[in-house]
């Protein structure tokens, strides 16, 4: 514990105290005529509030020994680790743990949760489980005009799926697989497939080429080069979006933890809540989104 | 040499990017408020445009990295 830190503690502790007092003060008050409360009651346990924060935080750094120094290591590719020879990233190995805490929870769940549903009285998980599935049933329906493919709706809700538990490894501390570029990727790749198997499954390869050429067949032996490279530029643009908004997150939180420093204990909790949860939930849907614009794009079968 | 090139990467990107999103909201907002039983179509639509010119701006990001994380001729 070095002197400043002391004289932190003694501050944070004196204003501690005087919020308390105040507090205790204020709290015989009764409201007055309007209803509200009086004003001093609120700075003081706003008061209290803080430098009790302060004081946990002061108390987990001197705990912890790190001192409140900006320091931020980025990397662009994830560290690697020796695993029985085999040279392996390690948000391979997150992912591949995600993978298997995602197949355990579902087979739990098909187990247990939906042997009990019933069609007269849905409850709880049931319910829960329905809106999620409905979701993204209207999203493919809303999406794909015409053909509707069957194993779509799976594809997409399991994508949606471990995107979602690769963002929650975040809330752990561990590198997101989703902030690596080969992962990110080798997602768009699978859209690249669906894309080309529905394609062809639905229009035959003469079909799939039709649909690459446009509707005037004069122009088609220009076109359809032209189409190819754009094609092969949709898994590259998916994948590095992906990257870049998951990479962007896991950088905005590091900052937000070095610069906070030792006292990093309440807020990147909270402001992680955004950056782990609901950004990469925006970003799950635009994932979906997109691979389900690139799949009917390459269905639809213009006449000419 | 390498953080000046980044920095004017991604000044140009999120210029142009935040342009592009201002345009696409006040765009929505106007249809909105013209036909609001169009709204949730309308924000799909508008979300969706958001995460396209967004991307713009996060493709610039991700060369503005690896430009100042690699070592480079002048660092």
């Amino acid at each position: 514990m070095t002197k400043t830190q002391i004289i932190e503690a003694a501050v944070a502790a004196v204003v501690l105290a005087a919020c308390l007092v105040l507090y205790i003060l204020n709290a015989k008050k009764p409201p007055d005529e309007n209803g509200k409360k009086p004003k001093g009651k609120k700075f003081a346990f706003l008061g209290m509030l803080v430098s009790g924060w302060f004081l946990v935080g002061l108390f987990i750094t001197v705990l912890s020994g790190k001192t409140g120094k900006l320091h931020i290591a980025f990397e662009m590719f994830s560290e690697r680790v020796d695993v029985f020879g085999v040279s392996l990233a390690k948000t391979t190995l997150t992912g591949a743990g995600v993978l298997i805490v995602l197949i355990l929870l579902l087979v739990v769940l098909r187990l247990t949760v939906i042997r009990k549903f019933s069609v007269d009285e849905p409850k709880g998980a049931q319910l829960a489980l329905e809106t999620v599935v409905d979701f993204i049933d209207n999203m493919v329906r809303g999406n794909i005009h015409g053909y509707q493919p069957k194993a779509l709706q799976p594809f997409m809700l399991s994508i949606a799926l471990y995107m979602f538990g690769c963002a929650l490894s975040e809330l752990f501390g561990l590198r997101a697989p989703t902030s690596d570029l080969t992962f990110t990727f080798a997602l768009g790749l699978t859209t690249f497939v669906s894309m080309n198997v529905y394609g062809i499954k639905k229009n035959g390869v003469g079909g799939r080429l039709k649909n690459m050429g446009g509707a005037v067949p004069a122009m088609r032996p220009l076109m359809i080069p032209l189409k190819a490279v754009s094609d092969i530029s949709i898994p590259v643009s998916l994948g590095a979006r992906l990257f870049g908004n998951m990479l962007g997150g896991m950088l905005v939180m590091d900052l937000l933890k070095g610069v906070l420093g030792g006292y990093a204990s309440g807020l990147p909790a909270i402001a992680g809540l955004w950056f782990n949860l609901a950004h990469p939930g925006i970003q799950i849907y635009i994932f979906v989104t997109l691979s389900l614009t690139f799949i009917n794009e390459a269905m639809e079968l213009e006449e000419a | 040499m390498n953080f000046i090139a980044a920095a004017i990467i991604m000044f140009a990107a999120s210029l142009g990017a935040g342009f592009g999103m201002c345009f696409a909201t006040s765009k929505a907002v106007d249809a909105a408020a013209r036909q609001p039983e169009a709204a949730s179509k309308i924000q799909t639509i508008l979300l969706l445009g958001c995460a396209l010119a967004e991307s713009t701006a996060i493709y610039a990001f991700v060369v503005a990295l690896i430009i100042a994380t690699s070592g480079g001729p002048a660092a």
